[in-house]
């Protein structure tokens, strides 16, 4: 098999596999939304309330939230 | 990291890197209104010598603007935002304020040095990258420093998730890293050959076509790192602070930010569509270039949703203004870029004024509209006085504005006319016109590009002017505003 | 999981350089081979021509000259053949430019001669009336590295096997052996040539900038 063919399969499977993790993402964001697992617009908050006395939005790791969650 | 009762951000590196914006800014873009006008009068080439040619200070506009003007506003305003964003003050760390300053004083100097060397003609003549190699180390070094100061940042932030710009931000530095040191690749000539020559002089690691890849993989990214991306993260922070409304999607932005990622690389090959590189990679930039459009107009739009329902705030709030024209702009130029890359439009436009045109309406209206407004928005939080003047602030916008229209505008007339008259031919199949023809009915366009050169400079001026008396004599601020940039 | 991400830095910026490192890999690195050959007989550049080149490079005449003939017959028609990717296989850096505010270079040695480049240089608008390229006139006063485009070609020779040939080595010894030929060829353009600046230098055995232009440019055929 070529360099060519290499190449074309590479950019074929790496492309379909980006494809399916993007729409994967998109899916799994906006279920994970409706059933209230979480909700991602409170990031946005992130911005607006920026000072340093305020309370973060989300003061946990991940690590340590998936202690939590895993208990 | 005790916090105490005193606890507050720290500026002091976001103030300096914000005179240094304005600094290079101003002298980049005072290059670039010389050079717009030696293409319609010719007789400006002889102000300086041998250093005044349209030819040597080409490349000192295009790199002072890049690599000064943009890459100084990235770090003010990641010094900024950065500490506001992640909840952690710099001066929690002495180790990041030290690195932060050798940072700026090495950026400073180098960036000087460099902009002396491309003077005397020491360039390796890729564009946007013509530093020559002992330049391109010290780069490495400040861009370095810069991702050890924001992942040093990072690491003792206190608001766990990071926003947005921060993705941005991060995209920035690692994508830069990439491209730059990739492109740059070259092996100095002196030490190769037993102390001959100069000890400046290098050659690429690539050759012909290959170099012309890497070239353009670098060129075209260098635009997608350094002029969209961290713009980008800017506006993500500074237009839902300044109009007190969060970001329209959070969704969205996530979408766009990943597909931004993965499609912006392959698009370099349509900067060398009808040239010697294979065919399926000139296909490919052609097709991605046009995927492009998708990513490019989600966070646009997300920026002019976030406005919906505070559409008021355009007529009352000039820096509202600015933001929304400049992801106006934004969207203008990323549909402009993709048409550029179709094929039968690209043999057209290529090798034209269209070309120019097309940069600069994004980099005009998009980059610095973005930048001032940061800087605009920045100033009354890092020096605790009002905005001057937001008179001065209005007709400098409009100003701007008319410039930006009155550039690409005449560009756009004479890059088609130029491409057109390139490929005429009359009824037996000759040429119509013979080279120079083509570059004498350019003179009024380049006229009009002088013109509105000379406008957008003055805007510029004004902008430096009121962030100075801003600082000097703006009415003090006993708190540090929330929203809205106070103003007088 | 995916939000994970967000707030694991590390891992968020390993994404990020796996997502953008993509296209490099596949796009530009497995062609490197294929695209870099020369065509068959090619010579590498002379000292002289090299030097020339580095004045090109100096001067930034790729800020308005292009060296890419598309393959149209417009292009055809004005500059010559269309150009081959194997043409360029010696020139580090390549040197197509970007914009073509003058006309193409990559055949000018086909169609135009010492003479006219000398009064060109000197007063563009004289030869075309209505240019607005600028006079170098100073290429006629500075005088051009040689030693450093030796150095570029003895570099190339070990670094990447251009085929220069047995002469070409390090060290002082082998430049001073080389420079007679460099002078050599010089003389042969500046024949061609009327400016009395060029012949007092070259009589005193330095090569102006403009005849190693010159030579450069006529070697692009």
């Amino acid at each position: 098999m070529g360099m060519n063919e290499i190449q074309g399969y590479a950019s074929f499977f790496m492309t379909i596999f980006l494809v399916i993790m993007l729409y994967g993402y998109i899916i799994h964001l906006y279920r994970s939304e409706k059933k209230g697992e979480r909700d991602y617009e409170k990031y946005g908050n992130i911005a607006l309330d920026d000072e340093i006395t305020s309370t973060p939005v989300e003061d946990k790791s991940a690590s340590e939230r998936y202690k939590e969650e895993n208990k | 990291m005790q916090s105490n009762a005193a606890l507050e951000y720290d500026y002091s590196l976001a103030k300096k890197f914000t005179f240094l914006t304005i600094l290079f800014g101003f002298l980049g873009m005072l290059v670039g209104t010389l050079i717009a006008a030696q293409m319609a009068f010719p007789e400006l080439n002889y102000l300086l010598g041998e250093y005044g040619t349209f030819s040597r200070l080409r490349p000192i506009h295009t790199n002072t603007v890049v690599f000064g003007f943009t890459v100084s506003g990235i770090f003010a305003t990641w010094f900024y935002l950065g500490q506001r964003v992640l909840k952690v003050s710099m001066a929690e760390s002495k180790f990041l304020m030290v690195l932060g300053n050798i940072q700026f004083w090495l950026y400073f100097i180098g960036a000087l040095l460099a902009t002396i060397s491309l003077l005397f003609g020491v360039s390796s003549s890729k564009e946007y990258a013509q530093y020559e190699w002992p330049f391109d180390i010290v780069v490495v070094i400040i861009w370095v420093l810069w991702g050890v100061n924001m992942m040093g940042l990072i690491g003792i932030r206190r608001e766990k998730a990071l926003y947005i710009s921060v993705w941005y931000y991060l995209a920035c530095f690692l994508g830069i890293a990439m491209l730059y040191l990739f492109n740059n690749m070259a092996i100095p000539t002196y030490f190769v050959s037993g102390g001959l020559g100069s000890p400046l002089h290098s050659v690429s690691m690539y050759a012909g076509t290959n170099d012309a890849l890497v070239q353009w993989w670098y060129g075209h990214n260098a635009v997608a790192f350094g002029f969209t991306v961290p713009i980008v993260g800017m506006i993500y922070y500074f237009l839902p602070k300044e109009s007190g409304q969060a970001i329209y999607s959070y969704k969205l932005s996530l979408l766009s930010f990943w597909g931004l990622m993965f499609v912006y690389l392959w698009a370099g090959s349509h900067h060398l569509l009808w040239s010697t590189v294979p065919d399926w990679m000139q296909t490919m930039g052609s097709a991605f270039s046009v995927v492009l459009i998708l990513p490019s107009w989600g966070s646009a739009i997300n920026m002019l949703l976030t406005m919906k329902g505070e559409w008021n705030q355009l007529t009352d709030n000039p820096l509202i203004k600015f933001m929304v024209l400049a992801s106006t702009f934004y969207m203008l130029s990323t549909i402009e870029g993709p048409i550029q890359a179709i094929r039968s439009v690209n043999a057209i436009a290529h090798f034209t004024d269209w070309i120019p045109g097309h940069v600069h309406d994004g980099v005009l209206g998009w980059v610095v509209f973005m930048i001032m407004a940061s800087i605009f928005h920045m100033a009354p939080r890092m020096f605790k006085r009002e905005i001057y003047s937001k008179k001065l602030m209005e007709s400098q916008f409009w100003l701007q504005t008319t410039a930006v229209v009155l550039y690409f505008t005449s560009m756009w007339i004479a890059g088609i006319t130029q491409g057109m008259m390139w490929r005429a031919v009359d009824e037996y199949g000759n040429l119509m016109y013979s080279f120079i023809d083509t570059v004498t009915v350019l003179h009024p366009y380049y006229a009009i590009r002088a013109l509105s050169g000379v406008m957008y400079l003055i805007g510029f001026i004004m902008f430096a002017y009121n962030i100075y008396k801003t600082m000097t004599s703006g009415k003090e601020l006993t708190e540090e505003p929330q929203f809205r940039t106070p103003m007088a | 999981m995916f939000h994970w991400l967000e707030k694991n830095p590390f891992y968020f910026a390993a994404a990020i350089s796996i997502v953008i490192s993509f296209a490099g890999l596949i796009e530009i690195v497995p062609n490197f081979a294929q695209s870099g050959k020369p065509l068959v007989g090619m010579k590498p550049r002379t000292v002289l021509e090299l030097a020339g080149k580095n004045v090109y490079m100096k001067d930034n005449c790729m800020a308005c000259h292009s060296q890419m003939i598309r393959p149209f017959k417009s292009e055809t028609d004005r500059y010559g053949d269309y150009s081959l990717s194997g043409e360029y296989a010696f020139d580090r850096p390549f040197l197509w430019g970007s914009k073509r505010t003058g006309p193409d270079l990559h055949r000018i040695g086909n169609y135009r001669t010492t003479d006219w480049h000398e009064a060109h240089m000197l007063n563009p608008p004289k030869i075309v009336p209505g240019s607005i390229m600028p006079a170098y006139d100073h290429q006629f006063e500075n005088e051009a590295d040689l030693e450093t485009a030796y150095a570029e070609a003895v570099t190339v020779k070990n670094v990447f096997h251009t085929p220069y040939g047995p002469a070409f080595h390090r060290g002082q010894e082998a430049w001073d052996a080389h420079k007679s030929k460099v002078l050599e060829d010089a003389k042969k353009i500046a024949a061609d040539m009327k400016d009395e600046r060029v012949k007092a230098m070259i009589a005193e055995g330095k090569v102006p900038e403009v005849v190693a232009l010159i030579a450069y440019m006529n070697s692009l055929k």
